[in-house]
């Protein structure tokens, strides 16, 4: 009895939760005309003309190629230094280890919404500004630290006997992190991989700061002006939102393990 | 590339391949920024002009004395309170019952983690629609007659603060219950088991097994969301800009504002300075308890 009672709760409570993106879908396919009727009334003829509408005549394909190239890049490139740097910290001896450490320490409680001002003027000083290249470095520079960590804590685990027998056997150190530990440490690189493209993603703060012209925009933004400019173009603010929403979600649904595991992990960015 | 594996030159210079990439990237675009905010925040910098001075405290004097400063102060405390009883509470409620349930368990946990991978900018939009003077949650409210209600929940002060921390709750509660689920999953069976023949119903063995036993977990939770709220600056900033007036002026608009939009880089980066160090003190709390926890 109890437990019927908890399960109907519980439905009503994840009911609850997904209603909100259900709404912003069902207003996105809406007829103008149907825009009357309340807004969790699904559409009675479905039409993609907004989708179409934003996505040419609103740039979104634009700003949709740019987030896809910063985030993938992103997410590849973090895989290559996080690791590397971890394995060095894990498998190497060398002076100020401690130190470097206590560095890879700090970054885990910097917050990027308190650096952006010089931050900012590093990346203009290099050149860097309305470039992808500009923000990934900064997007690299701001999570590098979780994903040493992340690595580190599956480097410790590969029986250090492995390495050993690999190192009499010849190897080069660039050849056991290629061939033995990173083989063993997949699961640290799709949770490093879906962290940092999803981070990447849904970040507004940098790109705003870092991407002035319109034609290097992201999403995050593209979305921002278009709000300002198109306040009451409620169908069209829905498809941008669906629009940026989709690639993520579908991740999440495919790799929900992965997602809980990184997440719960990479908790404190 | 790399030399023979065993000469001492190696040896040296392996470490110095693999860190280096990392290392150049970390130090340069956030290890610095880091130093430089609280550089920047002793000039009086425009952060255009070549010339900067060195004005010593007043910045920090400034602070102290500024009104706004203390509202922002405030309202991120606020802010943060709202979110940790709704995400720490409500959470550990959730992912208790959901700990009991075994019928469509993933499908119910899918939907109430989603929302987490959502945009803030994305999550922005939706509720800045919902919470609309017409938008879904007025029509909702008068759809089952509490239209006495419905109010403009972003236009109005006494509202748009909590109104933005429901919205944020709404896209970070799903991580409060992954965590407390992962504790839940830690609990002994045999002791709900022994509750149960002792005649505990289900709230006495919520209070009398499940909230001692996940005291650490509600602590790493409560620090967690703490630190993540005053961190926030898109979903406020994509809906009400810090208004109206200055209701929902957080530390982090209020610095963007001063620092990037009126090129008060000085000032703006003495705001960032009192950021860094409540979330550093926050951060090196969690990690302690943590590490507690772990050990």
């Amino acid at each position: 009895m109890t437990r019927w009672l908890l399960l109907f709760i519980l439905g009503v409570i994840a009911i609850l939760m997904v209603s909100p993106l259900i709404l912003t879908v069902f207003t996105s396919l809406k007829p103008t005309t149907e825009l009357v009727n309340p807004p969790w009334a699904p559409p009675v003829n479905l039409t993609f003309e907004h989708y179409v509408r934003v996505w040419t005549e609103g740039g979104f394909s634009r700003y949709f190629f740019n987030t896809l190239v910063i985030s993938t890049v992103d997410a590849v490139v973090m895989i290559v230094i996080a690791s590397l740097a971890a394995y060095a910290m894990v498998f190497m001896e060398f002076r100020f280890k401690l130190l470097l450490q206590i560095l890879f320490l700090i970054g885990l409680m910097i917050p990027v919404t308190a650096i952006v001002l010089p931050l900012f003027q590093i990346v203009r000083g290099f050149g860097l500004l309305n470039t992808h290249l500009g923000v990934i470095l900064a997007d690299l520079a701001l999570a590098v630290s979780v994903f040493v960590f992340m690595f580190s804590s599956y480097f410790v685990g590969v029986p250090k006997a492995l390495h050993e027998a690999a190192r009499i056997d010849g190897a080069t150190e660039f050849q056991i992190y290629r061939r033995v530990v990173m083989p063993i440490a997949t699961p640290a690189v799709v949770t490093t991989a879906l962290l940092e493209f999803l981070w990447s993603w849904n970040d507004l703060l940098l790109r705003l700061l870092l991407m002035t012209r319109d034609e290097m925009r992201t999403l995050s933004v593209g979305l921002l002006n278009f709000q300002g400019t198109m306040t009451r173009d409620v169908t069209g603010l829905s498809s941008g939102t669906v629009i940026m929403a989709i690639p993520v979600v579908l991740l999440f649904l495919f790799f929900q393990r992965h997602f809980v595991r990184g997440m719960t992990a990479g908790a404190v960015k | 590339m790399f030399p023979d594996p065993d000469s001492k030159l190696a040896q040296r210079l392996n470490p110095v391949l693999f860190l280096l990439p990392a290392l150049t990237i970390y130090i340069v675009f956030a290890i610095y920024p880091t130093f430089s905010v609280v550089e920047y925040s002793f000039t009086d910098w425009d952060g255009i002009s070549p010339d900067r001075n060195y004005v010593g405290l007043a910045n920090y004097e400034r602070l102290f004395s500024d009104k706004i400063f203390w509202a922002a102060f405030r309202n991120t405390f606020v802010w943060s309170g709202v979110i940790i009883v709704i995400n720490v509470g409500l959470g550990l409620v959730i992912a208790a019952m959901l700990a009991r349930v075994w019928k469509a368990r993933l499908l119910i946990q899918t939907c109430i983690v989603l929302p987490v991978v959502i945009s803030p900018m994305a999550v922005a939009t939706i509720w800045r629609w919902m919470y609309q003077p017409t938008g879904a949650i007025n029509q909702a409210l008068e759809g089952i007659g509490l239209s006495a209600l419905s109010t403009p929940w972003l236009g109005s002060p006494d509202t748009v603060l909590y109104a933005l921390a429901l919205a944020h709750s709404w896209s970070t509660i799903g991580l409060s219950v992954i965590i407390f689920l992962a504790g839940l999953q830690a609990v002994d069976e045999d002791l709900y088991e022994a509750a149960h023949v002792d005649g505990a119903n289900v709230f006495q063995s919520f209070r009398y097994v499940t909230l001692p036993a996940l005291r650490p977990v509600t602590a790493v939770v409560f620090i967690l969301t703490l630190t993540q709220s005053f961190k926030v600056f898109d979903i406020v900033w994509a809906t009400t800009q810090g208004g109206p007036i200055r209701f929902s002026e957080i530390l982090s608009t209020y610095m963007y504002k001063r620092g990037a939009l009126e090129n008060q880089y000085g000032y703006g980066s003495a705001i960032g300075v009192a950021l860094l160090v409540i979330v550093s003190i926050a951060t090196i709390l969690y990690m302690q308890i943590q590490q507690k926890e772990d050990r």
